[in-house]
């Protein structure tokens, strides 16, 4: 089980959050102009990355805000904590 | 006049440690982002609501616990009648926050229930079935966290040496109330 | 009773308090302080169980919790039996009853003993080989493997102990309280740590505490002298906790750890009644020192495995520590110094060791010296080639090793006794540490894994992070823990250290023999009765990665975790394939260390606690009147209320006919509610449901259907428009936190420029539905003060009110397809105003109605439940509802998902209505729909979703998804059942009153 220090409450154990995907996928402005694969690319294509991954997790149990983590795959470190809206770090 | 039904009718007493439920309080649920809306709650009140993580506020007759960077409960400090809910204070924050557009303010009286825990078991109950390091948490006096209990969501309001609010939602109050007697018979 | 093998009195050992208990019937006597093992010993009982496979007699092995052989059952046949535990590690108490497993009918004559001569044929993967073919026979074998599968018994009455959790947060953990666990928990503490000291022995000190040797001194006292003193010193200290009996079954992640309290196991039984026996500690420490120590080697050679051959160590454990000798004729054999320190430990005590046989040629220390000044003979350069004896070891047979140490040469020499101690040198205990995600590292010189890298903060000290002599451990442990912890000085520094011990070591995998490898049974795993030969077997046939090599022999995969002889099968592979150690990897040490009983992981997760339950404000009503109750999530939901001992279908049917010809009422306080506010509310509602809101009038509601980005219906309800900028939605029971969740999730990551705030309101309210043609009577009594009319009141609408004095919502709205009204209150007057709802209802025959009746009446409607009528391959234009999808609105969720390639195919999956040819005959949920029988393979074309009897129609009604289904109505269609086939046609979904006569009525 992880620690996880949610950029607002502070370091907390993982069972208060809920891990949510892959970061920084956008939904398109425009769904209706993209071509079918277009639209596939954003609803289903995630990476699966062994190494640094960006993730967005929500602390469900706490003061409920999503929020970025920079996660090393290979042994569940977390490198980075940071809010949504912000980018990602280089690592 | 409509019969008024809690949920938690005993106090139960412990070595170490008494819990009973309070009842009625007043609950609301504020959210905001702009400064207008930290100053017209201020304004309104007379009570600075705590901008800081984990901390909560008082003033003589609420208390201000923060849940989020736009969310805080405010509770009263004292017991209402079970016979009217119409509060001051909401119709007050009603006017002068969802009206100006300022932020959201909702009634929130039922949906917790309020447990009071007196004794110096308080974090040897809690530390049985919840996550959260209280380590600092009991040295600080009016500390806020939102944690799980028993796999329970729980608001726990630090108030003094030896006493705690801790809040749940009501549809889980009887079954967290039941376990936290079976683990307080053991401590 | 054999003769008493207690040789002298230990401190540790209170001969004043004489404890009785049975092993396998026989009433024996030990003393407090005593484990099983150790009282038995003393007994002279050194056969205690049959191994797993060949059903080899075996003894006692070890002193601790790596033990092998001696495991036992305790209590059998009665609630409190456990199976495996061993008997190095329980510490008997009055009545306690242990019995050996895996033997049949005694351990003395065990008919299983016969595998031993059949072993030529059953070789490593015996069973892997030989019940494969032919197939079809498997359920045959089966039932003869699983006969003769596991060991133990598992207990088949319920457990009458209590078990609890507990979390500790704490600066720094040492696991571990031998001499380094002691310095580092007492240097921690000094320092202002918040510091948990845990060992799993009950007492601290670790091997060091029973030390009583002049060659081992600390600032010239005798080593255990100063570690004393050093143990009451640190009871003393304040921000130091200790826990003995507690052993650490998991190191996780981000130092995270499991271990286990054991409060109770050690009491008489009728001191345990109420009282937890053991408490799973859920440990987060800052950071973590392992001092877990090293668990003593075995050497590998042929019938290594008889009762009577020990380790070296342990045999010096029981007689220093709890006063018993192993034997009286004592034969040591070594590859190290450590079996030295007990050959002058014995002797001191006057039990006689006949000789000591050393592989090392040419080798002498101060130990060595004292030993052959004892007149105790030393063969240097010798191997150990056989052992003879079937239940008690009689004899060893040596011969001196070549210089490579390959072969044997020479003649036999025999030697006579009845106890065989043998070190093949220490491995560090890492675990712990490696469950943890670190890295070992090789150490050629001594042959041992070694900590490297780890991920979390934490540091190996000790005998654990290879340093196994007194002077390595007191000078190396100051330094590391100055480091770790971040400090200037250390007590601990510059201590005068006096050890005489010599750290040469020759090792050898695997001794050689004069027999052909094939002939003999050097044992690697005793528990699993793997051998060496197994292992070179499996490499033979083609195993090379050490984790299949494992599995094919099972090395290692007993409850010990082979933690006696996993290093030997490495070295053996190794050395077979011509690998290096440090290349070949080890295998995954796995949590538990040592086996935890489920009750520990389970704790008070059991009975009433095992699952959360929600209550409703209206709960104690429906129970006061009989309801059954259905679980819906975590709710528990009025299911129906049988009266006069109804079955299940004739309350529902009562119920759902009462609702229709007068008046229902339904507890629906479990809906979702969100609290929705802010100016841009409105628009948020566009572009979260498929329809339409920004039109919506104040004071009006609208159902709405909630998509998945992927076009597939997530969830549904009703949302009211209480005032410009507020709302409040609804959701389904069960999707309550997920729709929240999701709302939550697009408002802070996509659009987070909206002015909208969420707030659950779910508890805060009870939520009461009158149904039924009455029901507009009923309302009027309740709120006198309410104008219901039409007009002014109409279907979709909603209006503020007060029952006495308190202020409540009504919505006119209707999930029967009935004229309906929904009262929410605020939740603690739920029971009251339902209670009035009643008491003004009873002259209209009001009915409550529970989940079931719900069900079928908006079954009756033709109104889909998400999650039952849908799974998330449903669209809303499959589920015959394109009404509901805006055509004007630029964007919402899921929208483009709707035509997509898939989604806009004509033979997708589509809700329909079923009706029976025979309308008595009710189909079942689930049930396959078919159009062809007598095709092969029968195509299915999709299933029925929802079915009931209608007492309205008075006909059997289903709804039900079906390939294409939207273009077949009036179809007919077959679903085939086990012992017949039904008849159905397709129809509309909406069975009952399509005009919406009702509503209004």
């Amino acid at each position: 089980m992880f620690l996880i220090d949610c950029p607002y409450c502070g370091e907390r154990e993982q069972s208060e959050f809920k891990a949510g995907g892959e970061a920084h996928i956008v939904r398109p402005k425009q769904p209706t102009e993209l071509s079918d694969d277009e639209w596939a690319e954003y609803l289903f294509m995630r990476k699966n990355i062994k190494g640094i991954q960006f993730e967005r997790w929500i602390h469900i149990h706490g003061c409920r805000k999503w929020f970025n983590v920079a996660r090393d795959t290979s042994n569940d470190v977390i490198k980075v904590v940071y809010k949504m809206g912000e980018k990602p770090p280089t690592i | 006049m409509l019969n008024y039904t809690n949920v938690i009718t005993e106090k139960k007493t412990y070595s170490g440690l008494q819990m009973d439920e309070i009842k009625p309080v007043m609950k609301l649920i504020i959210r905001g982002k702009k400064r207008e809306f930290l100053s017209a709650i201020g304004k309104s009140l007379n009570l600075l609501l705590p901008t800081s993580a984990n901390t909560s506020s008082k003033s003589e007759k609420l208390s201000a616990l923060w849940l989020s960077p736009d969310e805080w409960m405010i509770y009263s400090n004292e017991i209402s009648s079970p016979n009217n809910n119409h509060y001051e204070t909401e119709n007050l924050l009603n006017k002068n926050i969802c009206k100006t557009n300022l932020g959201a303010v909702t009634d929130v009286t039922d949906q917790f229930v309020l447990i009071n825990m007196r004794g110096d078991k308080i974090f040897d109950l809690l530390e049985t079935g919840s996550p959260f390091n209280f380590n600092n948490f009991r040295e600080k006096k009016g500390a806020v966290t939102q944690t799980i209990l028993a796999k329970i969501d729980v608001i726990i309001h630090n108030q003094n040496q030896n006493e705690v609010n801790l809040f749940v939602r009501r549809s889980f109050s009887q079954h967290l109330f039941s376990w936290m007697n079976d683990s307080a018979s053991r401590l | 009773m054999t003769n008493n093998l207690r040789v002298k009195s230990s401190k540790f050992i209170d001969e004043t308090y004489k404890i009785s208990f049975k092993f396998n019937g026989t009433t024996y006597y030990g003393y407090k302080g005593d484990t099983l093992a150790s009282a038995l010993l003393a007994s002279g009982i050194h056969l205690v169980g049959r191994s797993f496979k060949y059903h080899r007699p075996r003894g006692i092995m070890t002193a601790g919790s790596e033990e092998p052989n001696a495991i036992v059952q305790l209590h059998i046949n009665t609630s409190r039996t456990e199976p495996n535990v061993r008997a190095t590690e329980i510490e008997i108490y009055e009545g306690l009853e242990a019995s050996s497993q895996n033997c049949w009918p005694s351990v003395n004559f065990d008919i299983g003993g016969i595998n031993n001569f059949l072993s030529p044929i059953l070789p490593a993967g015996f069973y892997y080989k030989t019940f494969m073919w032919p197939a079809s026979f498997w359920e045959k074998y089966e039932y003869f493997i699983r006969k003769s599968a596991g060991l133990g018994r598992s207990p088949i009455e319920p457990d009458p102990d209590i078990y609890e959790h507990r979390y500790i947060h704490c600066d720094v953990l040492v696991i571990g309280a031998g001499i380094s666990g002691i310095i580092a928990a007492k240097t921690a503490a000094k320092n202002g740590f918040k510091t948990l000291l845990i060992d799993e022995k009950s007492y601290l000190g670790g091997s060091t505490i029973y030390q009583n040797s002049e060659h081992f001194k600390i600032n010239n006292q005798i080593s255990s002298s100063w570690l004393e003193k050093e143990i009451n010193e640190i009871k003393k200290i304040k921000n130091l906790e200790i826990k003995t009996r507690t052993s650490v079954a998991a190191f996780h992640g981000y130092n995270f750890l499991l271990a286990r309290e054991n409060l109770t196991d050690h009491l008489p039984l009728n001191q345990r009644n109420n009282k937890i026996r053991q408490r799973l500690l859920k440990i987060r420490s800052k950071k973590v020192i392992n001092a877990t120590g090293s668990l003593e080697r075995p050497l590998i050679f042929d019938n290594n495995d008889r009762p009577g051959i020990l380790l070296s160590s342990a045999i010096d454990k029981y007689s220093n520590f709890y006063g018993v000798a192993c034997g009286e004729k004592n034969v040591l054999f070594t590859n190290n110094d450590s079996a030295y320190e007990t050959a002058i430990n014995l002797n001191q005590k006057g039990i006689k060791v006949e000789a000591v046989i050393d592989n090392r040629e040419e080798v002498d220390s101060k130990l060595i010296k004292e030993v052959e000044n004892n007149n105790i003979r030393v063969y240097k350069g010798y191997t150990v080639v056989n052992t003879s004896g079937y239940k008690r070891i009689k004899k060893v047979s040596i011969m001196k090793l070549s210089l490579d140490g390959q072969k044997i040469i020479g003649s036999k020499i025999y030697i006579n006794c009845d106890c065989l101690g043998i070190s093949g040198g220490w491995t560090p205990a890492v675990h712990l540490f490696t469950q943890s995600g670190g890295k070992l590292k090789f150490r050629e010189e001594d042959q041992v894994f070694i900590p490297n890298k780890s991920f979390s903060d934490q540091i190996s000290i000790g005998s654990c992070n290879g340093d196994f002599t007194l002077d390595e451990i007191l000078s190396s442990v100051p330094k590391i823990l100055k480091e770790f912890l971040n400090i200037k000085k250390s007590d601990f520094e510059n201590l005068e250290v006096h050890s005489s011990f010599n750290k040469s070591k020759r090792n050898i995998w695997l001794l050689p023999s004069d027999k052909v490898i094939g002939k003999t049974k050097p044992f690697v795993d005793y528990q699993n009765d793997a051998t060496a030969k197994d292992i070179k077997l499996a490499l033979r046939e083609g195993f090379r990665s050490i984790e299949h090599v494992k599995r094919y022999t099972t090395t290692g995969m007993g409850t010990d975790q082979g933690k006696l002889g996993n290093m030997h099968a490495l070295g053996i592979i190794s050395e077979t394939a011509g690998s290096k150690m440090g290349e070949l990897g080890t295998t995954t040490f796995r949590p538990p260390y040592t086996p935890l009983t489920f009750g520990t992981i389970v704790g008070r997760n059991v009975g009433k606690y095992f699952d959360i339950f929600r209550k409703t404000p209206i709960h104690d009503w429906h129970v006061e009147n009989n309801a059954e109750f259905e679980n819906v999530g975590q709710w528990k939901r009025a299911w129906y209320y049988p009266k006069n001992q109804e079955n299940m279908h004739d309350a529902v049917q009562r119920e759902s006919k009462a609702a229709r010809d007068g008046a229902g009422i339904l507890d629906a306080s479990t809906l979702g509610k969100i609290d929705i506010q802010g100016t841009d509310a409105s628009e948020f509602l566009n572009r979260v449901y498929t329809n339409a809101w920004s039109k919506l009038a104040i004071g009006k509601c609208r159902y709405g259907l909630m998509l998945n980005e992927d076009g597939m219906v997530y969830d549904d309800g009703v949302t009211t428009r209480l005032d410009e900028n507020h709302y409040i939605m609804t959701t389904t029971t069960g999707g309550a936190a997920t729709v929240l969740g999701k709302l939550e999730d697009y408002l802070q990551t996509e659009w987070p420029e909206l002015d909208v705030y969420l707030t659950s309101v779910t508890d805060h309210y009870a939520t009461i539905s009158v149904c039924g043609p009455d029901s507009k009577k009923i309302i009027s009594k309740v709120i006198p003060d309410l104008d219901l009319s039409n007009k002014s009141f109409p279907h979709m609408s909603f209006k503020n009110s007060k029952i006495d004095k308190i202020k409540c919502r009504v919505m006119r709205i209707s999930f029967t397809g009935e004229h309906s009204y929904e009262i929410n209150i605020q939740a603690n007057y739920g029971k009251s105003v339902w209670q009035r709802c009643m008491e003004m209802g009873k002259e209209f025959n009001i009915t409550p109605y529970g989940t079931e009746t719900m069900h079928l009446l908006r079954a009756e409607k033709g109104f889909i439940i998400v999650g039952q009528d849908t799974d998330a391959t449903m669209t809303p234009i499959d589920l015959q509802m394109d009404w509901i999808v805006s055509k004007k609105k630029y964007d919402f969720i899921g929208k483009r998902s709707l035509y997509r390639s898939d989604t806009i195919k004509e033979n997708r999956k589509q809700l329909i209505g079923l009706l029976t040819e025979n309308p008595d005959e009710v189909l079942e949920e689930g049930a396959q729909i078919v159009a062809d029988i007598n095709k092969s393979p029968v195509e299915m074309l999709g299933h029925v979703t929802s079915s009931y009897y209608s007492p309205n129609l008075k006909k059997s009604i289903a709804l039900g998804v079906v390939r294409g289904g939207k273009s077949m109505i009036g179809q007919k269609l077959i679903i085939p059942m086990e012992n017949k086939q039904i008849n159905v046609t397709v129809a509309d979904p909406v069975f009952l009153d399509k005009e919406n006569k009702r509503l209004n009525a």
